[in-house]
């Protein structure tokens, strides 16, 4: 994580483009937060990229029963809205509890099986043609 | 797309017109076939952690009887360094279910050995040093975290590297090695509860796939090629309900393949 930041930092120099991405992580890490309080272990990595306004991005993730996972994610665009939705193998809306608030989002999955789930960001709404975005999970 | 800096640049920008629109709103059901490859990342390779908070809530198994001494001496091609590397974290996890404090540090030692054989040293130091005074407190709980994040870091410094190979052997090691004891675990005190924790086909194809991309020299390699053949005879088994004789027959195979990246056979 660290190493990142460090790299990010000095390609920020070359390409203003890079800035957005640190600060779309932060501002994942920033939805993240309450949950850090409640218990839940945040994995120091991060997924993410750029997309189109109602562009999607499924990252496909093993979850296992038992665990109780938070996936958040966050944009450093303002103005901009994402979104963030659990689905299972069969493409079963499977979160149990989600928000959003406006650059924020995030969704709760109490998995009830062991298998592969969905795991779909999107930007709803945006004022820039490509919106960063960066997600990040826990899990207790 | 996961954490590479390139991510930004190369980011996809075909973008779907059959695929319903999630918003604030999401469908109750959606369609995964229809979602453009384009849109599709690769599967999440889970954490050791996420697996073992599961097992912490499976009873109480004899972690102990578990434990295996990592041959990490029988070093060989930088392929078998990475698998074994991989293999000597999940060891970290067992010896933390075990409350072994002696192995736990001996295991923060031995990860920042094979790292130094593979020139990733300088990336783990930090969290190798954290491993054995976090054990040393018998901060279990941080010392999960540090094993998590020594894996996460040798993995993204392979990649820095631009040996990417070697990251996904670290990650399989791991997987192999987590695989074995899962399914001791299992196969001691069957349930299909417990079973359920075996439920991981994309990921086994995942690990297949990457596997039959590798270069030719890296494919080449015995220890390589015996652990494509493993896998090859584990997929079945985990694509159908998992019984007992299913999980004894993957334990047999895991087994056998952790022995032979500890003995570089």
């Amino acid at each position: 994580m660290r190493r990142f930041f460090l790299l990010l930092g000095f390609y920020t120099v070359l390409t203003p483009a890079y800035a957005t991405v640190d600060d779309a992580i932060s501002r994942a890490l920033e939805a993240i937060d309450p949950y850090v309080k409640e218990g839940y272990i945040v994995r120091d990595d991060q997924w993410g990229g750029d997309l189109g306004v109602k562009e999607q991005k499924a990252v496909p993730h093993v979850l296992f029963k038992g665990n109780d996972y938070w996936f958040c994610i966050g944009t450093d665009v303002d103005n901009a809205r994402v979104a963030i939705h659990v689905y299972d193998s069969k493409g079963k809306l499977i979160e149990s509890d989600s928000w959003q608030k406006g650059r924020f989002a995030a969704a709760r999955v109490q998995a009830s099986a062991t298998g592969t789930y969905y795991i779909i960001a999107e930007v709803t709404s945006s004022p820039k043609e490509r919106t960063s975005w960066a997600m990040v999970y826990g899990f207790k | 797309m996961k954490r590479n800096l390139p991510w930004i640049l190369f980011s996809a920008t075909i973008l779907s017109t059959s695929f319903p629109v999630l918003g604030d709103n999401p469908p109750n059901q959606i369609d995964l076939s229809k979602l453009p490859a384009t849109q599709l990342d690769d599967v999440v390779v889970p954490l050791p952690s996420e697996v073992f908070n599961v097992l912490d809530k499976l009873g109480t198994p004899d972690w102990k009887g578990e434990l295996r001494a990592p041959g990490i001496n029988n070093r060989g091609a930088r392929a078998q360094i990475a698998l074994l590397l991989g293999s000597v974290v999940a060891e970290g996890f067992v010896a933390v279910e075990a409350t072994d404090k002696e192995r736990v540090k001996q295991i923060g030692h031995n990860v920042l050995e094979l790292s130094r054989a593979i020139g990733v040293e300088k990336t783990v130091l930090s969290r190798t040093n954290l491993i054995v005074i976090k054990a040393d407190t018998r901060d279990w709980v941080g010392v999960r975290c540090e094993l998590d994040g020594a894996l996460t870091d040798v993995k993204n410094a392979m990649i820095e590297l631009k040996d990417a190979q070697l990251a996904y052997l670290v990650s399989l090691g791991g997987w192999l090695r987590g695989t074995e004891v899962v399914t001791s675990i299992v196969h001691k005190n069957y349930s299909l509860d417990s079973a359920d924790l075996l439920n991981q086909p994309d990921l086994l194809k995942y690990f297949q796939e990457r596997l039959a991309t590798m270069p030719p020299r890296v494919r080449g390699n015995q220890l390589v090629n015996k652990i494509q053949k493993g896998l090859d005879e584990i997929s079945p088994l985990i694509h159908q309900k998992i019984t007992p004789t299913s999980v004894e027959r993957i334990n047999e195979v895991t087994s056998q393949l952790v022995k032979a990246i500890n003995s570089n056979a």
